[in-house]
């Protein structure tokens, strides 16, 4: 399935975030967004997803829904948004409660996804027993439970410290190479966007368009190896994305 | 600069251990102390009583109410005041209490509820509803109608207040996430709302028990055989102190019966707060 | 009971009395009476407007009370020093406690003078309740229970010869509220002063189904009493203000109870009283209900002891009072004559 968004512009009130944004996610591809802070990737993410409307231009669903799929656009959000109440468990079975699935079905699926990320001891663990690792794994196997088309990710490393980051970069590669799923990964951190990203689309500050996409052709699995081979493109990104950087934290809140 | 040039020496004169500035302001729970007080009081009091240096008209010894406790234990009657008020207190704070819920839960979720119940239940909390008495006993009789309605319209706002306060504070995030994966809009109220907005509703149970029990002694103030509130006002009326003092025992007793049952639901229902 | 120990116990935060305590008082002092805004305390009222306290060396200064339990506990607190109230729960409990004594007595129920009126609600009437007999079975509105409602609705079940928990007693905290529930139909039946039962016997909700005369012959209604401390250390006091406070019962019943004093001076004591009673309202709707409510003031306060023994009896037998309070207790007799 296909993600492409034509014309799209949109504001808050008199302030206009996003303007005239046009871009094709593929499937198969982790596309990141990176851009300074306040330059609207996160708003373009939840326009994307359905969270909220634009005020022009749309986005579109291209091909069939994989077979399956309970929730073609899944968000990972950055605070994880796991229930307190519930347990790792009660997590995963909260988004598969409205599917009319049978109880063995349900628990079957999320004895797989906690398998899949590595969980199954934490089954029923609450989330205030969890390191912010932990929780973003959880978050992660949620979203894997409704099977999703495409993974939409809001800054999902953001909350946590730069080890935990680093795992979880790990992580998030080896499920692409074993899954191959299709994600929109929005992050401020240039060294996750060339880590993750089979393409870096660049915004500007706000209001955003889009100031470039950088391919990068090196394969997710040897980007660890191969750091140094990717200093040039972040170099590139950085180059990108300095003067906007530099504009937009001289400019004065007024939103 | 001197200390530079002569380390050792001036060091070897100066030399002491830091001061700690730090510790204090924050306050440990002691066992026992408080059972401890409330028995010094209570000797300090029988002793007073005793030696005369309380007058019996001020305050009766203790010794004296936990004479009339027994009297009213041995009439038979103890436990026919204490059914008679907590059919009250119970009938009306859970009727209280769940319309406050639901009302709180509208105001919460709906604008127009918001809009049009809002300003109603901030002009009506802060009535008392001892003024409405008189009105009370027209509209629901002087039977049990009058006294549970007492307690049901003093329980029902804090709850609206707490309930609609819940809901507002219910991380939007959360919110997000249940419509992000699809979840039906009762869902994300039964799921996500309600359970989020749960520590509030208690600690509002909390404050509306506590007015409940205030309640009562207003409540039975018309027409009221039995009942600890009756019988408060009676004690009160006959000048009967210990009797008084036995009642008002009875109210705080009744209390912190309630306080520890809101504990217990509280440790059941939000242990995930840890 | 000294002041000093009630004054410390004052202090422990029990009690809600303030002011300043009295000091020993003497003849020609400056004492403090309790009263409340009826016709039944007129005659302090004429004693003080027509100069008899003050002829009698006392500076008689009033302090009003809504309610008769205030003013009783004011008294035992010591800071009035007399007032006028019915025989009362409390009232028996303070004198047990020894610190107040009945002196006197103030209102009494007499044949020929309007007393107090059994009254029906309309509904009640309606559905069969046309004497006291029928009162079996029925509600009855009393304000608080040991009042003198409760006492009266007593008398009557014995004098009829039912069982006494066979009226239900309805405790409504306020006259007001009993006046409501009886006009609504809520409760059955009341008993009340006569100014307040006329009007509602006109009103088309209540109806009047008796007299209390009829079962608690010369009813001792109200009673003049002080502290304990002042009949024994100061008994020339209480003696002063008794017949101080005689002289003003005497022109009151000449005025308007046996109307022996002809027109002018009985609209002269409407006028008087009125300056005290309903003086919010104007003379010409108060006067009616100041002249219905004159009922006998006991001449020289004689104290109908009989009638305060059985009432004292009622509160014992109902468990409303400690069974050990005595009549001397409650009652100094050395200051009046009893009958």
């Amino acid at each position: 399935m296909q993600i492409s968004i034509e014309n799209l512009s949109h504001a808050y009130g008199s302030v206009e975030v996003l303007s005239d944004i046009n871009l094709t996610f593929e499937p198969g591809e982790i596309a990141v967004i990176i851009g300074p802070s306040g330059c609207g990737k996160s708003t373009l993410l939840r326009l994307m997803g359905g969270l909220e409307e634009p005020n022009q231009g749309a986005s579109y669903l291209a091909g069939d829904v994989p077979d399956g799929c309970l929730n073609p656009l899944t968000y990972i959000f950055q605070d994880f948004a796991l229930l307190p109440w519930r347990s790792v468990a009660g997590n995963i079975s909260l988004v598969l409660e409205d599917h009319n699935l049978s109880k063995s079905q349900s628990e079957a699926i999320i004895a797989d996804v906690l398998d899949r990320t590595n969980l199954s001891e934490f089954h029923d663990a609450l989330p205030r027993q969890l390191s912010g690792g932990m929780k973003q794994r959880v978050a992660i196997a949620r979203a894997l439970a409704v099977r999703p088309a495409f993974l939409l990710m809001d800054e999902p490393l953001s909350a946590l410290d730069s080890q935990t980051r680093e795992l979880l970069m790990d992580d998030l590669v080896d499920l692409w190479a074993r899954e191959r799923f299709s994600a929109c990964y929005v992050t401020h951190n240039l060294s996750e966007a060339v880590r993750l990203g089979h393409k870096v689309i660049v915004l500007s500050r706000r209001p955003g368009k889009v100031r470039g996409v950088v391919d990068i052709r090196m394969p997710l699995e040897e980007r660890r190896e191969r750091a140094a081979e990717l200093e040039d493109v972040q170099q590139k990104l950085w180059q990108m994305m300095r003067e906007e950087a530099l504009a937009a934290d001289r400019e004065l809140a007024n939103v | 600069m001197s200390d530079l040039l002569e380390p050792a020496e001036t060091a070897q004169v100066k030399r002491q251990k830091v001061p700690f500035r730090g510790g204090g302001f924050k306050p440990r729970p002691i066992r026992f102390v408080a059972p401890l007080v409330f028995l010094a009081l209570i000797l300090f009091w029988e002793l007073g009583s005793q030696t005369g240096v309380i007058s019996n008209l001020v305050l009766p010894a203790p010794s004296e109410a936990y004479r009339a406790f027994v009297e009213l234990f041995q009439s038979g009657l103890l436990w026919k005041h204490v059914s008679t008020s907590l059919y009250r207190l119970v009938f009306g704070w859970s009727i209280g209490t769940a319309l406050g819920i639901m009302v709180g839960l509208l105001i919460g979720l709906f604008s127009l509820a918001r809009a049009s119940l809002l300003p109603l239940t901030s002009a009506f909390f802060p009535i008392p509803k001892i003024a409405l008495l008189p009105l009370f006993i027209i509209w629901f009789g002087i039977g049990e109608g009058s006294k549970v309605a007492t307690i049901l319209f003093g329980t029902f706002f804090p709850t609206v207040i707490a309930t609609y306060g819940g809901v507002d504070n219910v991380e939007r995030g959360l919110i997000r996430m249940g419509q992000s994966f699809g979840m039906s809009w009762l869902s994300i109220v039964r799921k996500i709302i309600l359970p989020g907005a749960l520590p509030a509703i208690l600690s509002g149970a909390r404050i509306s028990a506590s007015i409940a029990i205030i309640l009562l002694v207003a409540a039975e103030m018309i027409g009221a055989e039995y009942g600890i509130g009756a019988y408060v006002l009676m004690a009160g009326s006959l000048f009967a102190t210990d009797q008084l003092i036995v009642g008002v025992a009875m109210l705080s007793v009744l209390g912190l019966c309630v306080s520890w049952l809101i504990g217990r639901a509280e440790k059941a229902l939000l242990n995930w707060r840890g | 009971m000294t002041v000093r120990s009630i004054l410390s116990g004052v202090l422990m935060g029990a009690a809600v009395m303030t002011g300043t305590f009295a000091t020993t008082v003497s003849a020609a002092e400056k004492i403090t009476v309790g009263a409340l805004r009826f016709t039944s305390h007129a005659a302090n009222f004429v004693a003080f407007e027509k100069g008899y306290f003050k002829d009698a060396g006392l500076d008689v200064e009033f302090k009003f009370f809504q309610a008769a339990q205030p003013m009783a506990l004011a008294i035992a607190s010591g800071d009035v020093d007399f007032g006028l109230t019915a025989i009362s729960g409390g009232l028996i409990s303070l004198a047990d406690k020894g610190a107040i004594k009945v002196i006197g007595g103030a209102l009494q129920e007499e044949d020929g003078v309007d007393g107090q009126i059994i009254l029906a609600s309309k509904a009640a009437f309606d559905a069969g309740l046309k004497t006291p007999a029928d009162l079996a079975g029925k509600s009855f509105g009393v304000t608080t229970a040991g009042s003198s409602f409760h006492y009266m609705a007593h008398k009557i079940a014995d004098k009829e010869g039912f069982d006494r928990k066979d009226i239900k007693i309805r405790p409504l905290q306020k006259v007001g509220a009993v006046i409501g529930a009886l006009k609504s139909g809520q409760i059955d039946a009341w008993s009340i002063v006569p100014h307040i039962a006329k009007g509602l016997v006109a009103s088309p909700q209540v109806e009047m189904i008796g007299k209390v005369s009829d079962y608690v012959p010369n009813y001792q209604v109200t009673t003049v009493f002080t502290s304990t401390k002042n009949t024994s250390d100061n008994p020339e006091l209480v003696k002063t203000f008794l017949d101080a406070y005689s002289k003003g019962a005497a022109d009151f019943n000449a005025a308007l109870v046996d109307q022996s004093a002809g027109d002018t001076a009985a609209e002269d004591m409407v006028k008087l009283i009125h300056k005290y009673v309903y003086a919010d309202r104007p003379f010409e709707k108060a006067a009616p209900s100041i002249r219905n409510g004159a009922m006998r003031l006991n001449a020289q306060a004689a104290l109908n002891m009989t009638s305060v023994e059985d009432q004292l009896n009622w509160f014992k037998s109902e468990k409303l009072v400690p069974a050990g309070v005595t009549l001397d207790k409650l009652v100094d007799a050395r200051f009046v004559e009893t009958f």
